[in-house]
């Protein structure tokens, strides 16, 4: 097999925009296929075609831990595996990458550190934390990304192995609680910050305003989502306070 | 709002970039309201507005779990239309007029997003035949070709957010300063329930739940003692 730093490092490039063409047909088959290509160049004519077409089937997980079905996709392409095989890898993963990149990333990293923001904002940080959010969310991100991409590509149809890796099993466990310790943190210090410039008054409606809004976002959240319960409300504001002097 | 061409070209890059972040390229969480309001507000010489509206944004950010298919508002280029918003108007008229043109924002944002999403299927439904065949030119053409959508849209969302803030104006000359006021209440009070209630459901009944009550308290104290 040829040097792979090279097709690895574009494969990763491609992979950050593995969600550019996300549709309901494929979901992101086809940013799959896209970035899968680069690793399944130097394969014989006969194959290299099919082994694409096969890369732009459906796929759907989450877009940081896509590399890790990529690379596991190609590396079995390349090891001789039958189509059945890898179409039945591709369709293994969907899940399992689906719910742990949700559990480790949307559930956990990204409201952990959104947390702190706006905690430190509250407290007068001011832009420096969005700067320091960006900075450090993007090393976790960017980290995964290339862990997972040359995991996959290293273990082949054993991937399952790289899913059971300690780090991910321990950042799984240490997530949910941070992410439950800021983000309940902040929301006390946001609501003094948000509510400083209002009088007493207003800071008596915003405390029932902000209690019957969660209470019918908790129990009718089926019906009511955040920004219809907000735009109704602010409608209603909008008309009371046109005709209220 | 009235604004120099050259600040309004760099509102519209700037949301563009945000809107193609939130799921196309590279998902750096420019699109987050925090970031995506701080920078807007940098751009207007006004961060402080930036911050406090990007705050607002990404607690209503909390309401949305991005998971498989599920339909959402766009909340990152609504936030740099609600801080041109806000910028224009002074305090807290500026919270709730902003705040309103960002989650109207936000909806076509979410609509507009589902659109793309149903232009796409048929695109690569009618490309079926080229995908079969492995050719790799055409899957790339497929792809970019949604990239440049998702940049379109993102561009189109931005702008006629920034239509909405400048169609907002006159409110701030008609309404009251106890209409503001309510205005900034309703959005504000909605944002922090948003905020508590999504956050729980994330939390769970589980052990987290602990955890969360431990911030919730911490928070409580930190904001008496900071009084």
């Amino acid at each position: 097999m040829a040097p792979v730093k090279r097709p690895l490092a574009r494969a990763l490039l491609r992979l950050f925009a593995v969600q550019g063409s996300y549709n309901y047909e494929r979901m992101l088959g086809v940013g799959v296929g896209v970035a899968e290509e680069p690793l399944l160049r130097d394969l014989d004519d006969g194959k290299y075609r099919p082994a694409v077409a096969r890369g732009a089937q459906f796929f759907n997980a989450h877009p940081y831990l896509v590399g890790l079905a990529v690379g596991a996709a190609a590396r079995a392409e390349h090891d001789g595996a039958s189509p059945d095989q890898v179409e039945r890898l591709r369709e293994a993963l969907c899940g399992p990458l689906g719910s742990l990149g949700d559990r480790l990333i949307w559930a956990g990293w990204l409201p952990f550190l959104s947390g702190l923001t706006m905690a430190a904002i509250a407290l007068g940080v001011g832009w420096t934390a969005v700067a320091v959010f960006l900075v450090v969310y993007n090393i976790g991100h960017v980290a995964l990304r290339w862990w997972a991409l040359k995991a996959g590509w290293t273990h082949g149809t054993r991937v399952s192995i790289a899913l059971h890796h300690p780090v991910l099993q321990k950042a799984g466990a240490l997530l949910g609680p941070a992410m439950a310790l800021s983000v309940g943190a902040a929301l006390p210090l946001t609501t003094a910050y948000l509510s400083a410039p209002f009088p007493p008054w207003a800071r008596v409606g915003l405390a029932i305003v902000a209690a019957l809004s969660f209470l019918a976002l908790r129990l009718r959240g089926d019906r009511v989502n955040g920004l219809r319960l907000s735009l109704g409300l602010a409608a209603v504001a909008l008309v009371v306070g046109l005709i209220w002097p | 709002m009235t604004l120099p061409i050259e600040l309004l070209i760099a509102l519209v890059v700037w949301g563009t970039f945000v809107g193609v972040d939130l799921v196309s390229l590279p998902q750096m969480m420019i699109a987050r309201p925090l970031v995506a309001g701080a920078v807007a507000g940098a751009i207007l010489g006004d961060i402080p507005t930036g911050l406090k509206l990007g705050v607002v944004f990404e607690l209503l950010q909390y309401d949305i779990l991005p998971v498989g298919a599920v339909r959402y508002p766009e909340y990152g280029p609504a936030t740099v239309a609600a801080v041109a918003t806000a910028h224009a108007s002074t305090g807290v008229l500026g919270l709730g007029l902003g705040g309103l043109v960002g989650l109207a924002t936000g909806l076509l944002g979410g609509v507009t997003i589902n659109v793309l999403r149903r232009v796409n299927s048929r695109i690569v439904h009618a490309a079926s035949a080229q995908l079969e065949s492995g050719d790799p030119g055409a899957l790339v053409r497929l792809h970019v070709g949604g990239l440049l959508r998702d940049a379109l849209r993102a561009a189109l969302v931005t702008i006629v957010g920034l239509v909405l803030a400048w169609l907002a104006r006159p409110l701030g000359g008609v309404l009251s300063p106890r209409g503001a006021i309510l205005l900034a209440v309703a959005i504000v009070g909605t944002a922090l329930a948003a905020g508590a209630a999504g956050t729980l459901r994330l939390v769970g009944r589980g052990p987290n739940l602990a955890w969360f009550a431990a911030g919730l308290g911490g928070g409580i104290v930190a904001t008496i003692w900071l009084r």
